[in-house]
């Protein structure tokens, strides 16, 4: 009888999975010995609306969800560094962007009392009952990027404000280079709510500031690619296109190549692209005096302060815990301000 | 002698062809549909400019989607070619920015990181007989998790020498469109003109037999995931050229899905034995000009989403009973 080998022959696959199996094993007994909790991480109990207790903390979790950022890892770093300074361990989630899982993940850590909670809810509806156990159970919770009805404090940014910044730079760069005339392409997102007011502060600012600049597209884009792709397409209908705005620097990095590659000089003197968050690609291109202008960027160090500081303010029984991280306007002749920014990205 | 007649088709055997050749690939009238309307709504579709924008962005998805489909031909299936792709760009980029190599070296690199992400798919899916598509995705995941851990930070500048991957014309044609030319080109002649072509079809339809014919079962297929995992690391190297940046994070986010509807959309059966690269040509086509279209008519997001989404059912139920009903 003639044997069809759908594979190798039966022990050896037998052995494969048995030794993959006890790798898996040995690996996650090892990997779960690592994280095991402190014994002062869980007796530390924090009332976190109770003003006036004070409580050592040992433990913060912080929740960021859009892991595959690189702010993420730069965030995670610092944030690190900082709380080591107190004693305190840092325990991150692993989200992936997705919201399913941010839930997921925000309730494990309210059922194993992780004493102080930091987390940025992708859908802040959705997180508000996570939030209402996480205080019912004596957790600290703080809202990072919003505010939820149940909270014991917030960290603030204020997109809105960051895309007001881009939009009214841009407005006036086109008032004083184009007298005002021109076109415009945004770059958005719609999908999520520090999207939406980013791409609202920008579009509101800049339409209220440059009535007379013809906006002729408004397309969604996030990252490089799509930007790349996007503002190509944009550039067939429009080579005369001046000014690209992004929600993301990501994006609008995608738009600054897209326009070199159609043959725009990088320190073309009648074209504007901006972006926001302060990556280091977009602040390098505006150090070197490209046409990548401006970017409304997030100093990563204030953040991971926040992220500390502001749950154990809690903890400490502080009136007014909250904090609010600024997001300044970088541009050409910044020099400082750019190398501490990428500084604090490397 | 026959040459002379078979060398110059005569004009009715032209016409013959051609008709058999849009009964075969229903989506050609779709595409050539799709492109007339997009040039007389927006007067400015058929522009050279636009033209050369939606081959270069069409052109790295080619270059993944070619090797891919001859997987899914044999009865396999590749997902992990978007972290591929991100491991690939991020293994160039770190070698010609930051190890300051030659762009052939930074090239070289990516496809040796593309070739060993394949070379593990292949063995545990040929040679240990783990469903392909569980390894894959598993794949997808840890490849991830893995340019995220050694490139935690976005890399950019990565020098004049290997834009030129990117941003270079050969025979007045953008390289990555020659290179995915090239790709399209070999695949055809590999699935046409060689006996492993054949196999990849015989594997395909039926396993067992093409076991009991003499056919080595696993070593194609493997060689086809090395393969394709090489091509998506290319890619990767094309898209960090272009864009002179790497982000491991998202680059290649979902480009998996995207290949893998130009696979289908081209006539490539999931479940294996039938395709054609020329069917996989159109697939990717119909997806760069159905997103440049839109983007073109400035066609709001969400409204976007919905025509892109109804506009590949409509193609692929083209492509599953225009055959039928033109028999």
């Amino acid at each position: 009888m003639t044997r069809f080998p759908q594979a190798v022959p039966s022990a050896s696959r037998r052995q494969f999975l048995a030794w993959s199996g006890g790798t898996a094993a040995a690996t996650a007994l090892a990997l779960a010995g690592c994280s095991a909790p402190d014994a002062g991480a869980t007796s530390a109990k924090a009332t976190g609306t109770a003003a006036g207790s004070s409580k050592t903390l040992t433990r913060i979790g912080f929740d960021y969800p859009f892991t595959q950022l690189p702010l993420y890892s730069t965030l995670v770093k610092l944030s690190t560094a900082a709380a080591k300074q107190h004693d305190i361990s840092l325990l991150t989630t692993s989200d992936a962007g997705n919201a399913d899982t941010q839930a997921t993940n925000l309730n494990t850590w309210v059922s194993q009392k992780v004493p102080a909670i930091v987390s940025f809810p992708m859908v802040f509806e959705a997180t508000e009952a996570i939030a209402k156990r996480a205080l019912d159970a004596g957790l600290i919770w703080v809202t990072y990027g919003g505010s939820l009805e149940h909270q014991s404090a917030d960290i603030q940014f204020s997109f809105l404000e960051g895309g007001t910044l881009l939009g009214e730079a841009a407005a006036q760069w086109a008032d004083e280079q184009l007298g005002g005339k021109g076109k415009v392409a945004f770059l958005t997102d719609s999908t999520i709510q520090l999207g939406r007011e980013r791409t609202k502060g920008m579009i509101d600012a800049f339409t209220k500031n440059a009535p007379g600049v013809d906006v002729v597209a408004q397309e969604q884009a996030i990252d490089p690619d799509t930007g790349l792709s996007k503002s190509r397409a944009v550039l067939a209908k429009h080579p005369d296109l001046n000014i690209i705005l992004g929600i993301t620097d990501a994006a609008a990095y995608g738009g600054f190549k897209a326009l070199q590659q159609a043959g725009r000089k990088a320190t073309d003197a009648r074209t504007f692209v901006g972006g926001q968050d302060g990556s280091a690609p977009s602040l390098l291109a505006i150090k070197q005096g490209t046409f990548y202008r401006a970017s409304a960027a997030l100093a990563p160090e204030d953040i991971a302060a926040a992220v500390v500081e502001v749950p154990r303010a809690v903890a400490a029984g502080k009136a007014n815990p909250s904090a609010q991280v600024p997001i300044t306007l970088v541009q050409r002749g910044d020099t400082a301000r750019i190398d501490a920014l990428l500084a604090q990205n490397s | 002698m026959t040459t002379a007649t078979t060398a110059l088709p005569t004009p009715r055997a032209l016409a013959g062809g051609g008709l058999t050749a849009v009964r075969r690939n229903p989506l050609l009238m779709v595409l050539a549909l799709m492109v007339l309307v997009f040039q007389l709504t927006t007067g400015s579709f058929l522009d050279a400019g636009n033209l050369r924008g939606i081959a270069t962005d069409a052109a790295t998805l080619a270059i993944v989607a070619v090797p891919l489909a001859l997987l899914v031909i044999s009865g396999y299936l590749d997902l992990s070619v978007g972290s591929t792709l991100a491991l690939g760009g991020l293994v160039a980029g770190w070698l010609a920015g930051q190890q300051h190599q030659s762009p052939v070296v930074a090239v070289l690199g990516a496809l040796a990181a593309g070739a060993a992400v394949g070379a593990v798919n292949g063995v545990l899916c040929c040679y240990l007989g783990l469903s392909a598509f569980i390894v894959t995705l598993g794949m997808l995941t840890a490849v991830r998790g893995l340019a995220q851990q050694l490139f935690p930070l976005p890399l950019s500048s990565f020098g004049s020498g290997f834009a030129w991957l990117g941003g270079s014309r050969i025979a007045g044609i953008d390289a990555p469109v020659f290179i995915a030319a090239l790709v399209l080109l070999a695949g055809a002649l590999f699935l046409a003109l060689t006996p492993a072509g054949r196999h990849v079809f015989a594997i395909g339809v039926n396993r067992e037999a093409a076991y009991l014919s003499g056919v080595n079962i696993r070593r194609t297929p493997f060689a086809l995931f090395v393969v394709t995992g090489v091509a998506a690391a290319l890619a990767g190297a094309i898209k960090a050229s272009v864009l002179d940046s790497v982000v491991a994070g998202t680059s290649g986010a979902g480009f998996e899905l995207t290949v893998l509807t130009a696979v289908l959309l081209g006539g490539v059966a999931l479940t294996g034995g039938s395709g054609s690269v020329f069917g996989v040509l159109l697939g990717v086509l119909f997806l760069g000009c159905l997103q440049n279209g839109l983007t073109l008519l400035n066609v709001p997001t969400f409204w976007q989403q919905m025509a892109q989404g109804s506009a590949l059912v409509a193609g692929a139920a083209l492509a599953y009973f225009g055959p039928r009903l033109t028999r």
